[in-house]
């Protein structure tokens, strides 16, 4: 069953044209990577699926469970299950990361249809997600990314995810700024969310994180298209001999 | 009605006091300013009083006639209601005999006043009306070493459209007193003048909120001159979010050495609401500290001014002070003015002063919409986050959700404008 379908996505941002006709469809259970070299387009696809002011499309689709996304804004598409890891994360000062979390839990409920968790039962249910990702009570104590270190706001954006169990999850550039234990950990979270009913796409400029993270599909995306795609030898193939080879093969 | 010449108050005040009180002479003093102060006049440059000045309005005389209920903030604190300006007993609590409310004549504080020696206190219009008008001087004197664990609550209540009110109130602590003390501006007054003078003696410690939030057609021109001696903690809390025009003006002098004064307020201004915190630190002895710390958020087409100046003697080393701004603006149309002051004859001293004014942070909404809130929400939460920080600095833990649900209804509402 597919889940995300793009056709031909062209955008632009201050007139110059970042996406060329990308087109990708992910299905149910599959996990995705897309890589390529810098100013391919990666982040900006990103922020597209995520509904982000001035990141509307020109032309072509995208259709999310069957609904259409471009005409949704960024909370509604949230709520219908897509879930958008930042490559930097947003700090809120002020915010305290504990009710943020229930905040957007409880959101994500309501929007289901499910019960909302009282305070103390959503407070039991986050320590033992946090657990898993290695997140301390001190953490979730502070305000939301504020004065975290990369890996740990890596780590609450995996949090945010565990919490809100999205059908399709974007990782962009998940591994930049983690060493090899808080990849695992990262990583391991991801895969532990990983089932036959969602997806996840994986946004990286590195094969490193593909070592924990199996992809099924890899893209190689530049200049604003998909131009290859192959199973997992083609991130081996790549991390090898880079990307030009392959750039080249399509000029 | 005609519209009113610019001296037209202070012709009818003059009237007024005369009649009212013919022989008391210790009045006729403050009957020597006979007109608003004009833009050119530097205190007043952000503030301008012409709308005032064409108001056609009366000094308020008659006894109250009506019912008034009030809203204690604090369950079991301690009400002293003044309606029209006047202390009313039958609607105040019963007080305690730790504290002790008397009637004084300006020769009592006259000597406090001359401590501030400069034009904008001494043709300060509230200053001068208020203390040739205002019907009784009440001074509320706290005991020596008393703790106080319930609240003080004034009340300002009652006033007309042209009418105007003038409340007075003298605070003293005496030595080691310790005194939280809740003060609520919410008059229907075209002109609300309340004058205030604080006290605080040797190791004494007050903590006072004021709440401004009078009708929407009220202007509002509070003073209040607080005098700190050794040892002594004044933190002083301003929440403005009434009135047509509010001013809430501060002058405070460090006279003893460790005392420390924290003058911080918030405003939230919506409509064409004018929202003025001015406030003026004069450090005279070493070792003291001050803070000057102020937020607001504006909607539609408010204005806004911060005014903070902090003046340190050449005597008052080891200073340290420090003032800042933070406006959060949600319209294209409102604005916001920071003038931050340092006079500075010390030379061993910290001082640190900033101002930012912006809109809020679109990666901020952006952030809390991808997680599924709303963007109304979101700037919900994000301006909540702004004015707790300045909650929890500024005010006792216990207070905290008290001064959160006071900022809550505006808050809505400034944002409920934003989406109309």
């Amino acid at each position: 069953m597919p889940i995300l379908k793009i056709k031909n996505a062209e955008l632009s941002i201050n007139n110059k044209k970042i996406l060329k006709g990308l087109s990708l469809n992910v299905n149910e259970g599959e996990t995705h990577a897309i890589m390529g070299p810098n100013g391919s387009g990666k982040s900006t696809l990103s922020y597209m699926l995520a509904g982000r002011d001035g990141y509307e499309l020109d032309n072509g689709s995208i259709s999310f469970d069957n609904t259409d996304l471009t005409q949704l804004s960024p909370d509604e598409r949230s709520n219908l299950g897509l879930f958008l890891a930042f490559q930097y994360p947003v700090e809120l000062p002020g915010v305290s990361s504990t009710n943020f979390l229930r905040e957007i839990f409880n959101s994500r409920k309501k929007y289901l249809g499910e019960n909302e968790l009282s305070h103390l039962d959503f407070i039991k249910h986050l320590r033992k997600v946090a657990e898993n990702l290695s997140i301390k009570d001190e953490m979730l104590k502070r305000y939301v990314n504020f004065g975290f270190s990369g890996g740990e706001k890596k780590r609450f954006e995996i949090l945010q995810m565990a919490l809100l169990n999205p059908k399709i999850s974007v990782l962009d550039e998940t591994d930049s700024g983690l060493d090899v234990d808080a990849l695992k950990i990262v990583s391991e979270g991801v895969n532990n969310l990983k089932d036959k009913k969602n997806a996840v796409v994986v946004i990286t400029h590195y094969q490193r994180l593909l070592d924990y993270i199996k992809p099924d599909i890899v893209h190689i995306m530049s200049d604003g298209k998909i131009i290859k795609s192959g199973d997992a030898d083609l991130a081996l193939y790549v991390e090898k001999n880079g990307y030009s080879e392959i750039l080249n093969e399509k000029s | 009605m005609k519209k009113a010449r610019n001296d037209q108050f202070f012709s009818n005040l003059e009237k007024f006091v005369n009649k009212v009180y013919p022989n008391q002479l210790q009045r006729q003093p403050y009957l020597s300013l006979k007109s608003w102060p004009s833009p050119r006049d530097e205190a007043w440059k952000f503030s301008r009083l012409g709308k005032l000045a064409r108001k056609n309005i009366l000094p308020l005389n008659l006894e109250n006639q009506q019912d008034f209920s009030i809203n204690k903030l604090i369950k079991d604190s301690i009400s002293l209601v003044f309606v029209n300006g006047k202390f009313e007993k039958k609607l105040s609590d019963k007080l305690l005999s730790e504290i002790v409310i008397e009637e004084v004549q300006i020769e009592d504080f006259k000597e406090i006043i001359n401590k501030f020696d400069n034009l904008s206190v001494k043709n300060h219009p509230t200053l001068n009306s208020t203390l040739s008008c205002s019907q009784k001087f009440f001074k509320i004197k706290f005991k020596n070493d008393i703790k106080f664990y319930k609240p003080i609550e004034i009340f300002n209540l009652g006033g007309s459209e042209n009418t105007s009110i003038h409340p007075f109130i003298f605070i003293h602590l005496e030595k080691n007193a310790d005194v939280q003390v809740f003060q609520h501006y919410s008059t229907y007054a075209g002109l609300l003048a309340p004058f205030e003078i604080i006290n605080l003696s040797e190791n004494s410690n007050l903590e006072i909120i004021k709440i401004y939030d009078d009708k929407i057609n009220s202007h509002n021109l509070s003073l209040t001159l607080s005098v700190i001696k050794e040892e002594a903690n004044l933190r002083s809390f301003a929440l403005i979010k009434g009135g047509e025009f509010t001013r809430s003006e501060m002058h405070t002098l460090l006279e003893g050495e460790y005392s420390n004064a924290d003058i911080n307020g918030i405003y939230l201004s919506s409509g064409s609401q004018h929202h003025d915190l001015t406030s003026c630190v004069y450090h005279n002895v070493p070792n003291c500290k001050s803070s000057q710390i102020v937020k607001g958020v504006l909607g539609e087409e408010s204005t806004a001014v911060f005014q903070g100046k902090v003046r340190v003697e050449k005597l008052a080393q080891k200073t340290e002070a420090k003032q800042m701004s933070r406006a959060i603006m949600l319209s294209d149309k409102a604005v916001s003015n920071s003038k931050p002051e340092l006079e500075i004859y010390a030379d061993d001293v910290i001082c640190g002063h900033g101002a930012t004014v912006g809109e809020l942070d679109e990666d901020q909404i952006f952030y809390l919409s991808s997680r599924g809130i709303s963007k109304q929400k979101a700037k919900v939460i994000l301006i909540d986050a702004f004015l707790n920080e300045m909650i929890s600095l500024s005010i006792s833990d216990k207070f905290h959700d008290i001064i959160y649900n006071e900022t809550k209804t505006k808050i809505n509402k400034l944002l409920a404008n934003e989406y109309e």
